[in-house]
């Protein structure tokens, strides 16, 4: 009866005691304490894998054909990039749940029949038994390539365990190695990109990235996914840490179809597309709106951006102005164009009538910075100065004096926006934020074209620093034209690799590349690929390390 | 080992050895007299819950407003912009005249008010917060002994899931943003239903423990030469993980019954849309699901978002947004105030009346839930107009057990926020004697509030 009792009270106190289990670490070593003794590896970055880095990693690693149905964690945009924010998102708790349900499912497909054969590449002596050559095998090949490096013998000996645990309760072999497989794809060392310092050979004192984590660099730099075995083997051997090797493998990787993914991952962050996934618009105001085309409004830009900086080869900043483009029967209802075609998408090209030019003019910017049942000039000029000229626009004031600004149910939006540049409070921000946006008014929150508002003619003539221009094809040639504009793609696909946002100290750098870039012709693969092998892509960034008694704190 | 059967073995043979239900504990035999606890001693467990809305509430530029009773103290008066609190304004208190003190850090619009509230500092930066929030201090408190810590449910149709809610400062928390998916949550895969006889233990459950024991045993490698910043990332990880293995150790105890668990039918998905009428609906919903959640012992925590920060909600048909409607509609000369946008704000606030009505209308013991509960409702700003982090409104529901003197109106001259954030804490029992910083450190609970 007393056990009993006690069982009463300690319901909840197991629990307790299970949320304040304490974990200790070893105390880091003195990195550079000593000159004498050699640099101690040291992690320089920690960054979540986004959900489509996920996902290529998974089609690569066990098939293409691995249904992935999960609800993945948000992202977090920071300085432009998801790829910047990523560096500072952890795992929740109910991120965990939905992950750990994944990564069951992922490896009970993987090791399901017919698959099994090709997922496994040995055989157990007993089917009932464990059998540790062959788990081990196992643990040591998918090990290496979901943790974009060897295991360690402690990490497999864990592995081994579970494999050898699940196998005892269940009488099968497949089923404990499926745990194991289940434990791989949970790791931190998994779902967090880690990359490592060590000690450079050439100068002792200093640190690089290790082979490993520049392979990994590279590969989702360019592939969006992880490492193949001929990157890891160039990692292992420290071939990648020599110029030739290193060009060796960029240029295969830059040649690969697959680098398709890379760029399109790139434009699908820059662009700030996974605004699609949730987007709404009123159903009064728009009834055209639906799931079907948002999803056909993001495909058909990345599409062009694809074809034209991937395929084509051309100069990045005809984004602005080419009208070559590809369409779907969704989107010929919104640009009402008609849609013969019997594919699923087809080329399409503007007409000069049409009002249209390069992707600022497609559904995907105009719906996506939009209001739910009107437009936005304020928004499109923002992410204009945002995203293409690396221009944030800063918090406004909080003390707005709002007295002047009246309704404006009547008469176009430009009547209240010319009211805030007048307002002393926010003239500085919106006569910049204002203009790109104002430019492109004939078109409504959901791209379509229009020339009236609320019974008024909608004027689209807009001024940016002295400059004139007249709507979206003015707009379009004002930004072909700007200088930012190429220097803003060097900065985010840079930030975009190293995961970090660019700073001052990084200006000489931004602007050699930027020379580099144009002396290639702003040729979209070759920056990249630029970028890649330049040593100030490969630098760690050394951080301050967490004190032993804080890392000793319980949680 | 004695043999003697007395009312005190009775309560250990049947309470023994299982979760004690903290829905509807069982039958009135075992509770003292009141109602209000176990024949042992045992309290009903207190629930914790935050609810935010967008946007705040409408003053008026000559020092008027649409939601401050005149009166303080027991008794308020209902304002019309509070109109919806009506039927549970006797379980509601209402807190006026409290304002974010930054010291010096700019007002982060749509920003700073929540994040000082939540988290006691005036933050830096309008990424992210300058510390945890509070609510995950609570769910460390209080949270244990069941399935989930906590739940974080987002109702605003919004382009990203929002949340309040972070550890780190960073990282915050992932909500569930559709009545269909808190539906899946609570009651899909590894819900155990309390009243079902047939209760066996899921074999896999030990399975999936070991799968989670071998990542544990690499902490220690992980941890080492490990910046800060990627410290404070893995230890997330790791808290996320030991909750992921509370979840499996509770699913190998046998759930006590609970009367007040009816598991409810999956709801139908509401058409997406960031309306005022839909984001209602989705309250309504989501707010049964969550009551249901605490009835039938799945969690005793949980956020709520009803709109964001600035919020994008709207009035269906309308091409301005509740938002810009704020800034920009003119004061009515007659009326002394901004007739839509406090209309909108009363639409606003009928979610939150309907949502404390959900809640009182689950029986427990001798009361509600709601009065088992404490629920804190605030707002980013006060008068939206201008960015007012000035009497923000706020509010603390429900009778926390007794603890809570609810239904009064504190009325206070510009004292700081994080007051009625460190009553919150202490009248739901967490461990917390001072909270903020800054020129918004306070060790001074609101003790007109505190039984």
């Amino acid at each position: 009866m007393a056990t009993k009792a006690g069982l009463v009270c300690a319901t909840l106190a197991i629990t307790a005691l299970l949320g304040a289990a304490t974990f200790t670490t070893t105390t880091p070593s003195p990195v550079w304490a000593q000159a004498s003794t050699p640099l101690a590896p040291v992690k320089v970055g920690v960054r979540r894998i986004t959900e489509t880095q996920y996902r290529h990693t998974i089609a690569d690693v066990f098939g293409a054909d691995i249904k992935i149905n999960a609800r993945f964690e948000p992202e977090k945009r920071e300085d432009g990039l998801l790829a910047v924010g990523s560096s500072h998102l952890s795992l929740t708790a109910s991120g965990f749940e939905q992950y750990f349900a994944l990564a069951s499912s992922i490896s009970e497909q993987a090791l399901a029949e017919p698959r099994r054969a090709t997922t496994v590449t040995c055989a157990p002596k007993d089917v009932r038994k464990t059998d540790e050559a062959c788990a081990r095998q196992f643990v040591g090949r998918y090990g290496q390539q979901l943790f974009r490096r060897p295991l360690s013998e402690a990490e497999t000996a864990a592995r081994l365990k579970t494999a050898s645990v699940g196998t005892q309760q269940s009488g099968d072999f497949y089923a404990g190695i499926k745990l194991a497989l289940t434990s791989l794809l949970m790791d931190p060392d998994f779902v967090f990109r880690m990359e490592t310092a060590e000690a450079d050979p050439a100068n002792p004192r200093a640190y690089r990235l290790d082979g490993y984590s520049k392979a990994s660099r590279i590969s989702y730099l360019l592939w969006d996914t992880t490492p193949d075995a001929e990157l890891l083997a160039a990692a292992s051997s420290g071939d990648i840490h020599t110029s030739a090797g290193l060009h060796k493998q960029l240029d295969r990787l830059v040649a690969s179809p697959r680098f398709e993914d890379g760029a399109r991952a790139f434009f699908a962050d820059m662009l700030q597309l996974d605004g699609f996934d949730n987007l709404i618009k009123d159903p009064a105001t728009y009834p055209k709106f639906n799931q079907a085309i948002a999803d056909s409004a993001k495909e058909q830009t990345l599409k062009t951006t694809i074809d034209l900086l991937v395929s084509k080869k051309r100069d990045y900043r005809d984004l602005f102005s080419s009208n070559e483009t590809f369409i779907n029967r969704y989107l010929a209802s919104v640009y009402k164009v008609p849609y013969s075609s019997s594919n699923e998408w087809a080329p399409y090209t503007f007409s000069e009538s049409s009002e249209r030019a390069g992707i600022l003019t497609q559904v995907s910017f105009l719906s996506l910075f939009a209001h739910p049942a009107g437009s936005s000039p304020t928004r499109r000029g923002v992410k204009v100065h945002e995203i293409f000229m690396c221009e944030p626009t800063p918090e406004p004031p909080a003390d707005v004096d709002f007295s002047k600004v009246q309704d404006s149910s009547k008469g176009t939006v430009r009547g209240r926006l010319l009211d805030h540049m007048e307002n002393t409070g926010c003239t500085a921000c919106h006569r910049r934020s204002d203009p790109p946006g104002l430019a492109l008014e004939h078109f409504d929150g959901l791209g379509q074209l229009r020339t009236m508002e609320n019974g008024a003619r909608i004027d689209v003539s807009a001024d940016l620093d002295g400059k004139k221009f007249e709507g979206a094809q003015g707009l379009a040639k004002y930004l072909r034209d700007d200088p930012k504009i190429p220097a803003c793609l060097v900065r985010n696909v840079y930030a975009y690799g190293v995961g970090r946002p660019t700073d001052e100290r990084d200006e000489d750098y931004i602007a050699d590349q930027t020379a580099a870039f144009a002396s290639s012709g702003y040729v979209l693969p070759s920056l990249m690929a630029q970028i890649a092998s330049s040593p100030e892509f490969f630098k760690p960034v050394i951080p301050r390390l967490a004190s032993p008694s804080a890392a000793a704190k319980p949680l | 080992m004695s043999l003697r059967f007395n009312r005190r073995s009775l309560m250990r043979g049947l309470l023994g050895g299982a979760g004690v239900c903290v829905g509807l504990p069982a039958l009135d035999t075992f509770l003292n007299g009141n109602g209000t606890a176990y024949a042992e001693g045992a309290k009903l467990p207190t629930r914790f819950g935050t609810y935010f809305w967008g946007l705040g509430l409408t003053d008026t530029p000559t020092g008027g407003t649409r939601w401050v009773p005149k009166t303080t103290g027991a008794g308020y008066e209902i304002t019309p912009e509070l109109a919806s609190l009506k039927s549970v304004k006797d379980k509601v208190s209402v807190f006026s005249g409290f304002r974010v003190i930054g010291d010096g850090r700019p007002n982060l619009v749509h920003w700073s008010g929540h994040a000082s509230i939540l988290t006691g500092i005036a933050p830096a930066g309008s990424t992210k917060f300058d510390g945890p929030t509070f609510d995950t201090k609570i769910a460390d408190a209080i949270g244990g002994g069941t399935r989930f810590k906590v739940l974080d449910v987002d109702a605003s149709v919004s382009r990203k899931p929002v949340s309040y809610s972070t550890r780190t400062g960073n990282s915050f928390a992932t909500s569930e943003t559709t009545p269909l998916a808190l539906y899946e949550r609570i009651f899909g895969e590894g819900f155990q239903d309390p009243n079902s006889d047939n209760w066996k233990p899921d074999p896999s459950i030990m399975l999936r423990q070991s799968v989670l024991s071998a990542i544990t045993e690499q902490r220690q490698s992980l941890m080492a030469n490990v910046g800060k910043a990627d410290q404070v990332k893995l230890d997330q990880y790791f808290t996320s993980l030991r909750e992921m293995e509370n979840q499996l150790a509770i699913g190998l105890q046998k759930p006590e019954k609970c009367e007040a668990c009816v598991v409810p039918p999956p709801p139908k998905e509401p058409h997406r849309s960031a309306s005022v009428d839909v984001v209602n609906a989705n309250t309504k919903a989501m707010a049964k699901m969550l009551a249901m959640a605490m009835a039938c012992n799945q969690t005793k925590v949980f956020n709520f978002v009803h709109t964001a920060g600035s919020s994008e909600t709207y009035i269906a048909g309308d091409s301005k947004i509740y938002h810009q409607i704020t800034h920009d509609e003119p004061t009515d000369a007659k009326l002394g105030y901004q007739p839509m946008t406090s209309k909108i704000a009363g639409m606003v606030m009928q979610a939150f009346g309907d949502f404390l009505v959900e809640m009182d209308a689950i029986k427990e013991g001798d009361g509600t839930l709601l009065d088992h509960s404490l629920i804190m409702g605030f707002s980013d700003t006060g008068y939206a107009k201008i960015h007012a982090i000035e009497n923000i409104p706020m509010f603390l529901a429900g009778g926390a057990n007794g603890k809570h003197k609810a239904g009064q109106h504190i009325a206070a001259k510009g004292e700081s926020v994080t007051r009625i954030s460190l009553t919150a804490q202490q009248l739901v029992g967490a461990p917390v004697g001072e909270f903020g910083a800054g020129g918004m450190k306070t060790s001074r609970p609101i003790t007109e509030v505190m039984a």
